[in-house]
């Protein structure tokens, strides 16, 4: 396999030695004849492993090492083919550029869907040449690229040309002529040439040549202190002087406050509990939001401390003279670890401002979007045309000399305030990157259409277990639900002392292979991402609303848990864990379900065609399984109270939003039984699989733990429930749960909700990890009590549940054969993976929460605040700043500051209808209060005290818009709507209100244009959901509601406690 | 800069081997005519030069020989101009006695010392070119010299090291490799009956890796003992030319 005769050569290095001088080593050098050329089209039979080049194309692409160190972006295209890449090349940037820049060439060499492969040309003995004497490093570089590629074209036998690409000119002069099939051009007039449509590569081209040209010529006075070197910094971490962390910007004061949060207990200091305020330009010193950043504290005499009112750009000077709180410790950046840039999007200033700062170069400052970034430097001759537009950006470089980062254009997304545009801002703001399922991954897909449906594998039906004839199953579900993960059985065993509970779940990794591009394009989504109007799945629709979903009455794969309980005490006896095959009777949803358990007469579909005696038994069979569910729900709930558990009902829910979907604590409405019924016994099923997984591989499991939040958390929460005379306890979840359940103010239930909100943005956030990262004792579940938790029940829509069902059928097969065929994941990778998954969970979060905010601002900005009763409501205020408080607003879950003085200093004064005007005057701000003392009198706005105000669209050029809210009243608002209106259904008219006059908007554009924007178009095709019905909104947005609470947790602590908490 | 990859992702370490091949193996014996035994070898860069005097009486005090063995003595240096910046001290630190004490309990494990009593054999050994493995090379080198002394022995010892690299055991490390950090293992094996004389591994490595690491450990020495073996069979034909003359 291996040709055994490998030659020694030795190559010479100069590199520096620890000390800095720079050292002479002799490296030996072995070349080889057989090196695999990656390449389908071989002639000479290479051993190629993994990734092969495709044969079908014109000629194959050989960049130099300066294209690969600067032009990557435009080899990442994915309708280059045939790119061949050179050891040398990789190694060059390997040595040359960050490993941020590496990794994303690694990624590039390893992602199946892009045409390229990695050829070791230093270990060909034939492409490896020594240097000569006095040749320069890239002179050598550039000799063995060329002869790399000369190489490949021999060992294709001159059957394709090959064409290198480099940027030097010397190197077109001198290599153009040598070799009749290898051309050596420029990369401009390779795109030029071989890919004339590829617009966007042309621009991306022009816009890093223009960057890398404007660097060249720079060089100025410094503006910030230089880094300093990496050995330093590692010094200086290792022995305590500076402190490693990540930045994190201040939202509202972007310009002036960062914070550092500590990384573990690596420090020593151990004095400093808070984090590190990074103040001002200077000493944040060119790091940006998210980089990995090391600081040296300041000394104690210049800490500041942090500013503690509501700010929106207004008087910022004078509230950081007057109102500081306690100092803080405060440092400077020193030096940045890692850098953790990634696309922005960005808005060009307004036409005069571009003139005037364009005079003496072509650099435009361009605003990003996300406000904790700074404004970027960018060279284009396009600004006039970009006017308006979204633009994506990428961060280059950020030198000591200049006062903003450089930057270059990447793509332009759409006209800014346009549905489509805004959508994909905040998509690509949150890195979420979908873009249609590609033919090659549908391709995989199996096929089920009405002339060719799908049909089960004989050798599958044999291996599985069936359950067709023997178990009644059956799924309950929300109204009009697609994609059905779970379903339900329950049954007495013969002899009738034990009963048998099953949950099967769809069997998505029958159709996901691992590895295949399906499994690849999930593993990168990790979860199914829903926006306030629309959704982009994880699988594709033909597995994810058919073949995978358990639907009524069809024959489909199924992973199942059944456990046999004793009929009596219900103790679990046997558990069995296997793939099985299933046929779902009734596919029910929930308040059927409710009706049919309560005894009332409803009709149940699938019974429709029945008759008379034959119906009323099925009927009762079915009524049967329902009431023996309900009974071992019931009491698996009570065996986890009294196992020392805890029920932290409406807590637990809330932290755990996504996981069981049904139960909506925060719609008013007393959620039915059943919700709870179905829910007990997915926790149940997720509950014995982490076990399974967890004993089987302790090492290298994925679970699920929710860590119990720091004390300090609900400092806010006991204080505000103080203000209404209830005392919280929080030393336990069990504490918790109970003080929450008794602090019911009976005159205003909204008291206990907002108590309840506040409790959630204290709880850290679940997390997923794997068995072998943590030590046991932190595998807790805090939220639902569980000493071992993963999710198995929703593959359809999240990938942790894929990968655990790959774990499942492993720790299967290990005990039923011993072994396993195929080696797992191990534990450094699973946790790579737990993270990712993390990451992409969060952002799903964050998506749609902002998707949920645009739809707010898009609803109120067509209507006149002044006049449209609807943009007035009630509010209830739940937190005190310095100069106004945080109000919500129930009725469009609106969350917002109202401020008590203005921009003149002038307060709100409160008439004796309850009216308000602005008058001077001044505020006093108490714990639980807040006082407006004017010449007219003195009034006090109470933490959970009703008032009105009135909404507006604050709007924004640059950012997203923001909703405005202004004190009309202290009165509670007399809706017009009726009080009882579910928050669920008014903000569903909401969505759909926008998303119809975004499509009346599109409809006039093309009439007026003749044509859509062709943009707009292409997003269009991004859309992949179908027209929203109303159910699938209702649905949507209220599990909306339910999420957006665990986010304004985000915004909170950075508002109020200095230690975020995401 | 990103760091280096001590194992690409198509297989190939630094210097262009896979993780099972061997560094080239040249060695030459009798390099020397005035003492008892002597060889030069070459392991990749690593040049090492082994001389054997003995068996001979116990110079020194007398009370260190043994009345049923052979005293093995053992002196390990490294020549100024081995390393990459100049030596301060060829021999008499603390590496280079641990280092002695090493290859004299490795060849007090293969050399047939009780038949010589009362005696002593004394082997020096000098690294002139150091690129990683100077263990291994030494009890080569010294290994080819007993032989060319003509002092029985069990069995060749063969030495090489190992490391552990993403879950792949690398065989015969080089001087980078073996500063990246990671574990190391040195094995000096007799061959034949596959007794371990020597064992000895720095840095952590979780318990499951150990067999691995030992066995290709293992497999390298064996590989190593082929070589060796060639290399005394041509010597030997050499010299037998030269006798028979």
């Amino acid at each position: 396999m291996d040709d055994p005769v490998i030659i020694k050569t030795e190559k010479v290095l100069h590199l520096n030695s620890s000390k800095g001088r720079k050292v002479r080593v002799v490296r030996e050098h072995y070349v080889r004849q057989q090196v695999p050329c990656g390449n389908s089209f071989c002639q000479a039979n290479c051993h190629n492993i993994g990734k092969v080049l495709s044969s079908d194309v014109t000629h194959y692409v050989v960049p130099d090492v300066g294209v690969v160190r600067d032009f990557l972006e435009i080899l990442e295209f994915r309708e280059l083919q045939g790119i061949v890449l050179t050891q040398t090349a990789y190694q060059t940037v390997q040595h040359t550029r960050g490993r941020r820049h590496y990794n994303r060439l690694r990624a590039l060499l390893k992602d199946p869907r892009h045409d390229c492969v990695l050829f070791a040309n230093e270990f060909q003995q034939y492409s490896y040449c020594p240097r000569d004497k006095g040749e320069s490093q890239d002179k050598w570089n550039t000799r063995k690229v060329y002869n790399a590629a000369v190489w490949y074209y021999n060992h294709l036998a001159g059957l394709r040309p090959v064409v290198m690409i480099t940027e030097d000119t010397d190197t077109i002069s001198e290599y153009s002529a040598l070799n009749s099939g290898v051309y050596v051009i420029s990369t401009q007039d390779y795109l030029l040439s071989f890919w004339p449509d590829l617009q966007a590569a042309h621009d991306l081209y022009n816009s890093i040549a223009q960057t890398l040209q404007e660097r060249e010529s720079e060089g100025a006075e410094k503006v910030y202190a230089e880094h300093l070197p990496a050995e330093v910094l590692e010094a200086g971490i290792k022995s305590g002087r500076y402190i490693q962390g990540i930045l994190s910007v201040n939202k509202h004061r972007a310009q002036n406050e960062a914070f550092v949060r500590y990384e573990g207990s690596a420090s020593k200091n151990t004095e400093l509990n808070s984090d590190v305020l990074i103040s001002g330009a200077k000493h944040r010193n060119r790091a940006v939001h998210g980089d990995m950043v090391v600081i040296e504290l300041l000394p104690r005499n210049e800490w500041k401390g942090r500013t503690m009112v509501l700010t929106e750009g207004q008087g910022e000077e004078r509230v950081q003279e007057d109102i500081q709180s306690q100092p803080l410790p405060t440092g400077r950046v020193v030096g940045i670890l890692q850098r953790n840039w990634r696309d922005y999007i960005v808005t060009f200033p307004p036409l005069e401002e571009v003139q005037s700062q364009s005079r003496n170069s072509q650099k435009i400052l361009v605003i990003p979007w996300d406000y904790r970034i700074p404004k970027i430097r960018i060279s284009t001759q396009q600004a006039e045309a970009l006017q308006d537009q979204r633009v994506i950006v990428r961060l280059d470089s950020w030198e000591s000399t200049s006062v903003y980062p450089n930057g270059h254009c990447v793509r332009v997304l759409g006209k800014a305030g346009e549905l489509e545009t805004e959508i994909q801002t905040i998509l690509v703001e949150n890195c979420i990157h979908v873009p249609p399922f590609s033919e090659a991954q549908l391709r995989e897909m199996p096929v089920n259409t009405e002339e060719n449906p799908w049909q089960m594998d004989s050798s599958e039906v044999s291996s599985r277990r069936d359950l067709r004839e023997t178990h009644l199953v059956f799924s309950i579900d929300p109204k009009g639900c697609e994609d059905v993960d779970d379903t339900l059985s329950v049954r007495t065993l013969p002899g009738g002392k034990r009963l048998e509970l099953g949950v099967h779940i769809a069997d998505v990794t029958h159709f996901v292979r691992e590895g295949s591009l399906t499994d690849l394009e999930a593993r990168s989504r990790a979860t199914t991402y829903y926006l306030a109007d629309r959704r982009y799945d994880m699988l594709p629709a033909v597995l994810s609303a058919d073949l995978c979903s358990l639907l009524g009455g069809v024959d489909r794969y199924a992973m199942s848990v059944l456990w046999e309980l004793d009929a009596e005490s219900l103790d679990v006896c046997t558990v069995w864990y296997g793939r099985t095959l299933i046929r779902s009777s009734y596919q029910l949803h929930y308040e059927l379900a409710q009706s049919l358990l309560n005894g009332e007469e409803v009709e149940v579909p699938e019974l429709g065609q029945l008759k008379g005696s034959q119906r009323d038994q099925k009927l009762a069979e079915l009524m049967q399984a329902l009431e023996t569910l309900t009974k071992v729900a019931r009491h698996l709930r009570a065996q986890r109270d009294k196992g020392g558990a805890l029920e932290l009902e409406g807590v637990e829910v809330r932290a755990q939003l996504d996981e069981e979907k049904n139960i909506t604590a925060l719609v008013p409405k007393q959620p039915l039984e059943v919700h709870e019924t179905v829910a007990e016994c997915m926790i149940h099923a997720n509950h014995w699989v982490a076990r399974k997984i967890q004993e089987s591989f302790p090492h290298q499991a994925l679970l699920r733990h929710h860590p119990p939040p720091k004390q300090e958390f609900f400092n806010q929460l006991i204080d505000s429930a103080k203000a209404r005379g209830f005392s919280i306890d929080t030393r336990s979840n069990r504490a918790l749960a109970d003080s929450l359940e008794r602090a019911v103010d009976h005159q205003d239930p909204l008291v206990n909700r907002m108590l309840r909100m506040m409790a959630t943005q204290a709880m850290s956030n679940a997390l997923y990890f794997s068995t072998g990262a943590c030590p046991e004792e932190q595998y807790y579940h805090y939220g639902l009590a569980l000493d071992r938790y993963t999710h198995f029940t929703s593959p359809i829509r999240r990938y942790a549940d894929v990968l655990v069902h790959h774990l499942l059928m492993a720790a299967v097969q290990l005990e039923k054969e011993g072994s396993l065929s195929k080696a797992l994941d191990s534990n450094k990778e699973l946790e790579e993976l737990a993270q990712h998954i993390n990451n992409k969970n969060r952002a799903a979060q964050h998506a749609q929460k902002q998707s949920t905010e645009l739809f707010q601002c898009l609803y109120f900005r067509d209507k006149d605040s002044n006049t449209d009763e609807r943009c007035v409501a009630d509010a209830v205020i739940y937190a005190v700043r310095a100069n106004g408080f945080l109000a919500f607003v129930p009725q469009y879950g609106v969350k917002g500051a109202v401020y008590l003085k203005d921009r003149e200093g002038q307060v709100v004064s409160v008439d004796g209808d309850g009216r308000c005007e602005w008058m001077a005057g001044i505020l006093q701000r108490y714990p639980d209060r807040i006082n407006t003392c004017t010449s007219t009198g003195t009034h006090t706005f109470h933490l959970f005290d009703h008032v009105t105000v009135r909404i507006s669209v604050e709007p924004s050029r640059c950012h997203a818009d923001s909703l405005c809210l202004q004190l009309i009243s202290n009165k509670p608002h007399c809706a017009v709507k009726p009080e009882s209106q579910p928050a669920g259904r008014g903000r569903s008219e909401l969505v759909q209100e926008v998303v119809r006059w975004a499509e009346e908007a599109s409809l006039q554009a093309e009439e007026e244009k003749g044509r859509k924007p062709k943009l707009s178009r292409e997003e269009r095709k991004f859309k992949q959901s179908r027209t929203p019905n109303l159910y699938v909104l209702l649905q949507e947005i209220s599990e909306l509601a339910l999420l957006d609470l665990s986010l304004c947790q985000l915004r909170n602590t950075e508002e109020q406690t200095c230690t975020a908490s995401s | 800069m990103a760091g280096l990859e001590l194992l690409s992702d198509q297989g190939y370490r630094l210097d262009g081997r896979k993780a099972p091949e061997l560094r080239k193996l040249q060695a030459r014996m009798s390099v020397f005519a005035q003492a008892d035994g002597s060889a030069y070898l070459e392991q990749g860069n690593t040049k090492a030069l082994a001389v054997v005097y003995g068996p001979h009486e116990t110079r020194g005090s007398r009370s260190k020989s043994l009345h049923d063995r052979a005293v093995i003595n053992c002196q390990y240096s490294m020549a100024t101009f081995s390393t990459a910046e100049r030596k301060r001290r060829p021999h008499g630190d603390r590496k280079s006695s641990e280092m002695s004490l090493h290859l004299k309990q490795t060849f007090e494990a293969a050399v047939l010392t009780e038949l010589y009593p009362r005696s002593q054999i004394d082997i020096y050994v000098k690294i002139l070119q150091a690129d990683g493995g100077n263990y291994s090379a030494c009890v080569n080198a010294a290994t080819l010299a007993l032989v060319d002394a003509g002092i029985p022995m069990r069995d060749y010892v063969c030495a090489c090291t190992a490391g552990f690299v993403e879950d792949t055991a690398l065989a015969d490390l080089c001087h980078a490799e073996e500063s990246g950090g990671g574990t190391s293992l040195a094995l000096a094996l007799l061959p034949r009956s596959g007794n371990i004389a020597l064992l000895q591994m720095d840095a952590r490595l979780h318990q499951d890796h150990l067999n691995a690491l030992m066995e290709a450990a293992m497999t390298a020495c064996k590989g190593l003992s082929k070589v060796l073996d060639g290399v005394v069979r041509q010597h030997l034909e050499e010299v037998s030319v030269l006798t028979s003359e």
